[in-house]
C-alpha cells in the first residue's frame, strides 16, 4: 500500500525527557514501541489529503521545521493587536500553558518570544513568563530547562494548580484562579487549538478553556468536573474570563493554530469569543478525521509509549482521550454519554469516560502519571513493561488502584504486546507515543483504517461536520 | 475508598531553605517547622520536618518545593488509609448526601475511589475540615482537581464551611467554587439572567437530560 510509505516510517517519537522525583525513562525503557516488529506510520494526511499545509512542523518529512514563517506571522499578529492598554513601565504576565510546549515546542517559544519582544519594544512595559503548570511536574517534563526559558525571557515561574490563588467575583458566584498567573497589571493569553479533552469543552469556548482549568485553583477546576453538567463545564471557563478581576487585566490573545503534524497558522485577537468563534469550525474539521477514524477500530492492542499520562499520551497530534471516546460522538451536543459524572450514582464506573470495546488490552511500555484513570485499570486488561516502570505505576499518588489491574510484568516490550494480542485475540496494535502527523499502527491496522478512511470522510464532511456547525451555529 | 501508601516524602536538610511552602499546601497536615540547629547545613532559621504517618503520598510537597530539598522514598512497609471508617447512623450519612446533592454511591475523589457516602460518614464522625476528611478517608492525596469541590461542598452542608486554614496561612483550600447546580430554583429552571448570560449553552436542555441520566 503506497501511502504506508517506508518514507513515513521514518518519522521517529519524540524522546523521553528526564522527568518527576528524578526518574529517567530514556535510561529505563529499552525499545520504543515504533521499533516492534511489523509496525508502520499511517499519515493523517493520507487519510485527510485536504489537510492545510504546516509552517512548522516537528518532523521535516511532515512539512517545514524552521521557524521563519511562524516567527514572521507572529510578528503580523502582534502589529495587528491593540496594546495600548499596557502602560509603560508596568509590568505584563504572558502566560503560556504546557500543552503548547509539549505539541508545539520551538514554535510556541518562537510566538512567546516575539510576543514578549513586541510588547516591550513598543510599550516599554516589563515581560515575564507565567506557565500555567496543572499538576505540575508528576504530569509535565521540565519545559523551563528543556527550551532553557529562562536564559531566553529572565523571569520564568511555572505556577501549578496548588499555588496560593486569588478568588474572583463572576456572574455565577466566587471562582478561584492561580495567584501568580494574575499578579500583574496586565496579561496576554495564549494557546494551542489542538483537539485535547474535547469531551470537557465540546467546543464550546475552546480558546477560553484554561480560564476554567490551567488558569484556575483546584477549586474551580473541581466545579468544573462536578458542579456543571455534560455540556456546561465550559460556563467556568466563561464566567471567570468575563470576570472584572480578569476583565481589567486582560488585553489580548494570540494561538498557534494546529493540526495533527504541526502549526498552519498564527492567530490573534484582542477579542477571545471573536477569536475562539473564526477558528472553531476550523479547528472541528482539521481534526474530524484523525477523531472519527479512531471509531472504526473493530479490535486492537493500545500502547502507551508517552511522556504524557494515559488518556493524555498522543498519537498523530491527538490525544488518546479521543481514542478512549471513539465509539461515541462526543462533539454531538445533544450526546449525553460522556462526563457523566454529576448527579447521578456511580453504577457506571469512571468519572467522565466509558469504555470502547475495541481496546481489547493496554501494554504500558512508559507513561508519566498524576492523572487518575481507574476507568482504565478497572475496564482493560494492562500489561506492563519492566520493574521499573511497573513500580512508577504503583508509586502513582493519582492510581492507587492500579494495583487492582493486576498486571503482568513483562521483561521486553516484545513480550509484552505478544501476551497482550493474545488474550486479547487480536493482532491489531495503535500506539501513543507522541509522533506527529501519523498514526503508528500494525500494518493490518493501517490498512483496515486506509479502506475505511472514504467512509469517515464522507460521514465527516456530511453527517457529522454539518451537525456540529450547525449545533453551534457556525459555518465553514 | 481506601488508599494504599507506598511512598512517603523525606525532606532535604541541606537544600530546604524552611520557606513553608510544603507545610501551606500538605493535604493532611503532615508537614511543620522546627528550628534548625547550629551545626546543621544549609540557610534558613527552620527546616521542614515531616510527621511520616500522616504522609499519604500526596506530593504536592516536592512539586511546590522551590529547592528540591523534598523527594519522595519507597515505604519498605506500605501501609493503608481509609480501609476501616468509624460506625456512624446510616440514615445521618444518606440525609447529609442528599443535602449536598450527591448520591451516596457517587465517587467523590477518583484518586483513591472515595465514594460521597464515606466523605459524609469521616464528617459525621468528626472530621470537620478538609484536612481531618483527608487524613480519614485518604481523599484529596492524589490530583485534588476533581475532589476539592464536593468535599468542600459536603462540609458545608454539614455545616463546617468556616472550617480555619491549617496552618493559618495555608492554601490547601480556600472556599466552595460556584456552580450551576446552587442556581437552579426550587422549579427545576435557572433564572432568566444565568439563561441570557450564557445563550450558546444548552442550558434548559441540560437539567432534564441529566435527569435521564441520573434514572439510568
Amino acid at each position: 500500500m503506497a501511502l504506508l510509505s517506508p518514507f513515513m516510517d521514518a518519522l521517529r517519537p519524540p524522546a523521553f525527557h528526564r522527568t518527576w522525583n528524578k526518574r529517567e525513562p530514556a535510561k529505563v525503557v529499552a525499545k520504543r514501541a515504533a521499533d516492534l516488529p511489523g509496525m508502520t506510520a499511517l499519515p493523517i494526511r493520507s487519510l485527510m489529503p485536504d489537510l492545510p499545509q504546516t509552517i512548522w512542523s516537528e518532523d521535516a518529512l511532515l512539512g517545514p521545521t524552521n521557524l521563519d514563517e511562524v516567527r514572521r506571522q507572529a510578528q503580523v499578529r502582534a502589529e495587528a493587536l491593540d496594546w495600548s492598554k499596557i502602560e509603560a513601565g508596568r509590568m505584563v504576565n504572558l502566560i503560556a500553558n504546557p500543552h503548547g510546549l509539549q505539541l508545539c515546542g520551538e514554535a510556541y517559544v518562537t510566538m512567546l518570544e516575539v510576543i514578549a519582544e513586541h510588547v516591550k519594544k513598543t510599550r516599554g512595559a516589563k515581560v515575564r513568563l507565567r506557565i500555567a503548570e496543572s499538576m505540575g511536574h508528576i504530569e509535565n517534563p521540565d519545559w523551563v530547562k528543556i527550551y532553557r526559558l529562562e536564559e531566553r525571557f529572565g523571569d520564568v515561574e511555572e505556577c501549578p494548580q496548588m499555588g496560593a490563588g486569588t478568588k474572583v467575583d463572576t456572574k455565577l458566584g466566587d471562582m478561584y484562579v492561580t495567584k501568580k498567573l494574575f499578579d500583574a497589571p496586565y496579561f496576554i493569553h495564549t494557546h494551542v487549538t489542538e483537539m485535547r479533552e474535547g469531551y470537557l469543552h465540546r467546543m464550546l469556548d475552546r480558546l477560553m478553556k484554561p480560564f476554567g482549568m490551567a488558569y484556575a485553583r483546584l477549586e474551580s477546576r473541581s466545579a468544573y468536573h462536578f458542579g456543571f453538567g455534560p455540556r456546561t463545564g465550559q460556563i467556568v471557563s466563561r464566567c471567570i474570563f468575563e470576570s472584572d478581576f480578569i476583565q481589567q487585566r486582560y488585553v489580548g490573545t494570540m494561538v498557534l493554530d494546529t493540526t495533527s503534524e504541526g502549526v498552519v497558522s498564527v492567530e490573534a485577537d484582542n477579542d477571545l469569543k471573536a477569536l475562539d468563534r473564526r477558528l472553531a469550525a476550523g479547528i472541528m474539521r482539521n481534526y474530524a478525521m484523525a477523531m472519527k477514524i479512531l471509531g472504526e477500530i473493530e479490535d486492537c492492542v493500545v500502547v502507551f509509549d508517552d511522556h504524557g499520562c494515559g488518556v493524555y499520551c498522543y498519537a498523530g497530534g491527538i490525544a488518546f482521550d479521543n481514542m478512549l471516546c471513539a465509539d461515541v460522538d462526543f462533539m454531538d451536543l445533544d450526546n449525553l454519554s460522556l462526563l457523566a459524572a454529576e448527579r447521578h450514582d456511580s453504577a457506571e464506573p469512571g468519572l467522565t469516560m466509558g469504555k470502547n470495546n475495541a481496546i481489547k488490552a493496554i501494554v504500558v511500555n512508559y507513561m508519566a502519571g498524576g492523572v487518575p484513570q481507574p476507568f482504565l485499570w478497572d475496564n482493560y486488561p494492562i500489561h506492563v513493561v519492566g520493574d521499573t516502570v511497573n513500580r512508577w505505576m504503583l508509586n502513582d499518588p493519582s492510581n492507587y488502584h492500579f494495583d487492582r489491574a493486576k498486571a503482568p510484568v513483562w521483561p521486553t516490550l516484545d513480550e509484552a504486546v505478544e501476551a497482550a494480542c493474545r488474550d486479547g485475540g487480536t493482532d491489531n496494535i495503535i500506539v501513543f507515543d507522541r509522533t506527529p502527523g501519523a498514526f503508528r499502527v500494525s500494518r493490518k491496522l493501517g490498512e483496515h483504517l486506509m479502506s475505511r478512511a472514504p467512509h469517515v470522510r464522507d460521514r465527516v464532511e456530511n453527517e457529522f461536520l454539518p451537525k456540529w456547525l450547525r449545533q453551534r451555529g457556525l459555518a465553514l | 475508598m481506601p488508599k494504599r501508601v507506598r511512598m512517603v516524602a523525606q525532606i532535604i536538610v541541606d537544600k530546604c531553605t524552611g520557606c513553608r511552602l510544603c507545610e501551606q499546601v500538605c493535604p493532611t497536615v503532615a508537614i511543620g517547622m522546627r528550628p534548625r540547629r547550629a551545626d546543621e547545613p544549609g540557610t534558613g532559621r527552620n527546616i521542614a520536618v515531616l510527621e511520616p504517618e500522616a504522609c499519604y503520598n500526596a506530593q504536592a510537597c516536592v512539586e511546590i518545593c522551590p529547592d528540591d530539598a523534598i523527594e519522595m522514598v519507597e515505604l519498605d512497609e506500605p501501609f493503608d488509609v481509609g480501609f476501616e471508617l468509624p460506625q456512624v447512623d446510616e440514615d445521618a450519612v444518606k440525609t447529609l448526601c442528599r443535602k449536598a446533592g450527591y448520591g451516596r454511591n457517587m465517587q467523590i475523589c477518583v484518586c483513591t475511589d472515595t465514594k460521597a457516602g464515606d466523605i459524609a460518614t469521616a464528617i459525621i464522625a468528626g472530621a470537620h475540615s478538609p484536612e481531618a476528611v483527608s487524613l480519614a478517608t485518604g481523599a484529596r492525596t492524589g490530583c485534588v482537581e476533581l475532589c476539592m469541590q464536593p468535599i468542600l461542598h459536603l462540609l458545608a452542608c454539614a455545616g463546617h464551611g468556616d472550617a480555619p486554614r491549617n496552618p493559618k496561612n495555608g492554601f490547601q483550600w480556600y472556599g466552595e467554587s460556584a456552580t450551576l447546580w446552587q442556581h437552579v430554583q426550587p422549579d427545576g429552571s435557572l433564572p432568566e439572567a444565568i439563561r441570557n448570560a450564557f445563550p450558546e449553552y444548552p442550558l434548559d436542555k441540560e437539567f432534564g437530560d441529566m435527569a435521564k441520566l441520573k434514572r439510568r
